[in-house]
């Protein structure tokens, strides 16, 4: 590397100048390939590809002094109950009042499971009421279902174009029936939630 | 019959090319990289047809593990120290130049606020070998949970701030609801589901 051209003493001085040899300008690259694969590697394997995915909720805001009375009546023919239980199960009802005659479907995700029915449901308010979007979906999971349930089921609103719908938590006799009968709880045990509705802690 | 001579080539092969090629993918690498974070626990994200990618800055992220275990990071260095120091503020506890530099390196925590100052006081090998069991959801009436505080302070520190709630995929809707809850409670009704794409194209041909 740190080599120079010394001029060679003696006989040849001053009567010819010294040529300086003519190296060759090729290099050995691979050296530097090498480098350069090594980082690759390095950065292949520290970086992260696929990137996550946002799934925007919007949940309502809470309004203590704000009366349920308030809310908008749906009426009972344009909705759809979906309760999710655990061991990935989801059960579904048309109707919200408490009625003993209520038939209620039990059904796994998939697409000839839930997202069947909720077309099938989507027709029937098609037909009924002559516009699918007034189709009203309460997804109410219990404790002990999924979380990936819920994500699920967020999905299938999106895939089946669903407008209309809300996460409820607050359960009738119908979902209370259907709680007792797949050995569902309908309250967590303990939590911030069962606090919140015995008594309100004042926020600052 | 003399044999035919094949001549001897070089076995030198002109590396020009191939360099070129490498630092082209490098620095592609360099410039799309961005490095995971060093996470407490390994969460299993759901997948869905959402398509909308998650901003890359200003997000306050939320995981939950299996258990119910709560993490908390923000992702700027700046509006960690701000973070920081609310924190220590409402908890009582005095913050040095050391514990600002070892929290400014934390992508997330999962400690009650009364442990926070030892955690940040270890040495950096020793705490990445600690188990961090959560942040405490616990409300005790009059005074809001740490959870919540920990939230409250995040978007003092930074009113820009999105709140991302990534949970595993086993994670129970019972622990999920409280801490929606919790953030419901703190004013944030509107937050993202960090979930992965699903990257079929039958899925989305179906969504429309």
């Amino acid at each position: 590397m740190a080599e120079m051209n010394v001029p060679e003493s003696g006989a040849k001085k001053g009567k010819k100048k010294a040529r300086s040899k003519k190296a060759s300008t090729r290099v050995d690259l691979t050296a530097m390939v090498d480098l350069g694969f090594l980082l690759i590697t390095f950065f292949m394997l520290a970086t992260t590809m696929n990137k996550p995915k946002a799934m925007e909720v919007n949940k309502p805001a809470k309004d203590k002094e704000k009366d349920k009375e308030e809310l908008p009546e749906i009426k009972q023919s344009k909705t759809y109950s979906i309760i999710l239980g655990k061991n990935n199960m989801a059960y579904c009802y048309t109707g919200a009042d408490d009625d003993a005659n209520v038939k209620v479907d039990s059904t796994f995700f998939s697409r000839a499971g839930l997202r069947a029915m909720i077309k099938q449901r989507q027709n029937e308010v098609q037909q009924q009421w002559g516009n699918k979007d007034e189709l009203f979906i309460m997804i109410k999971p219990l404790p002990d279902s999924k979380y990936r349930n819920m994500v699920d089921i967020l999905d299938e609103m999106a895939i089946c174009g669903v407008k209309r719908y809300a996460i409820i938590d607050e359960f009738n006799s119908i979902d209370e029936g259907i709680g007792a009968k797949s050995g569902n709880r309908l309250k967590a045990d303990k939590g911030f939630q069962i606090m919140n509705t015995v008594e309100a802690p004042p926020s600052n | 019959m003399s044999k035919a001579k094949i001549p001897r080539k070089s076995t030198a092969i002109d590396m020009t090319a191939m360099c070129d090629v490498a630092f082209l993918l490098l620095s592609f690498f360099i410039l799309t990289t961005k490095f995971k974070p060093n996470e407490q626990v390994q969460v299993n994200i759901p997948s869905s047809t959402a398509q909308i990618p998650l901003p890359d800055k200003d997000i306050l992220l939320i995981t939950v593990d299996t258990k119910g275990a709560v993490y908390v990071g923000v992702d700027d260095q700046n509006t960690r120290l701000a973070w920081l120091e609310k924190i220590a503020e409402r908890y009582k506890f005095t913050v040095d130049g050391s514990m600002q530099q070892a929290f400014k390196t934390m992508d997330n925590f999962g400690v009650p606020a009364s442990n926070l100052k030892q955690l940040l006081t270890m040495a950096p090998e020793e705490r990445a070998k600690v188990k961090q069991p959560g942040v405490s959801l616990e409300v005790v009436p009059p005074a809001p949970s740490e959870f919540m505080d920990f939230v409250l302070f995040a978007r003092q520190s930074n009113p820009n701030l999105r709140i991302a709630v990534k949970c595993d995929k086993e994670t129970s809707y019972e622990a999920v609801n409280e801490v929606i809850a919790q953030l419901q409670e703190k004013k944030v009704n509107k937050f993202n589901l960090i979930t992965a794409g699903r990257g079929s194209a039958q899925e989305g041909e179906e969504k429309e």
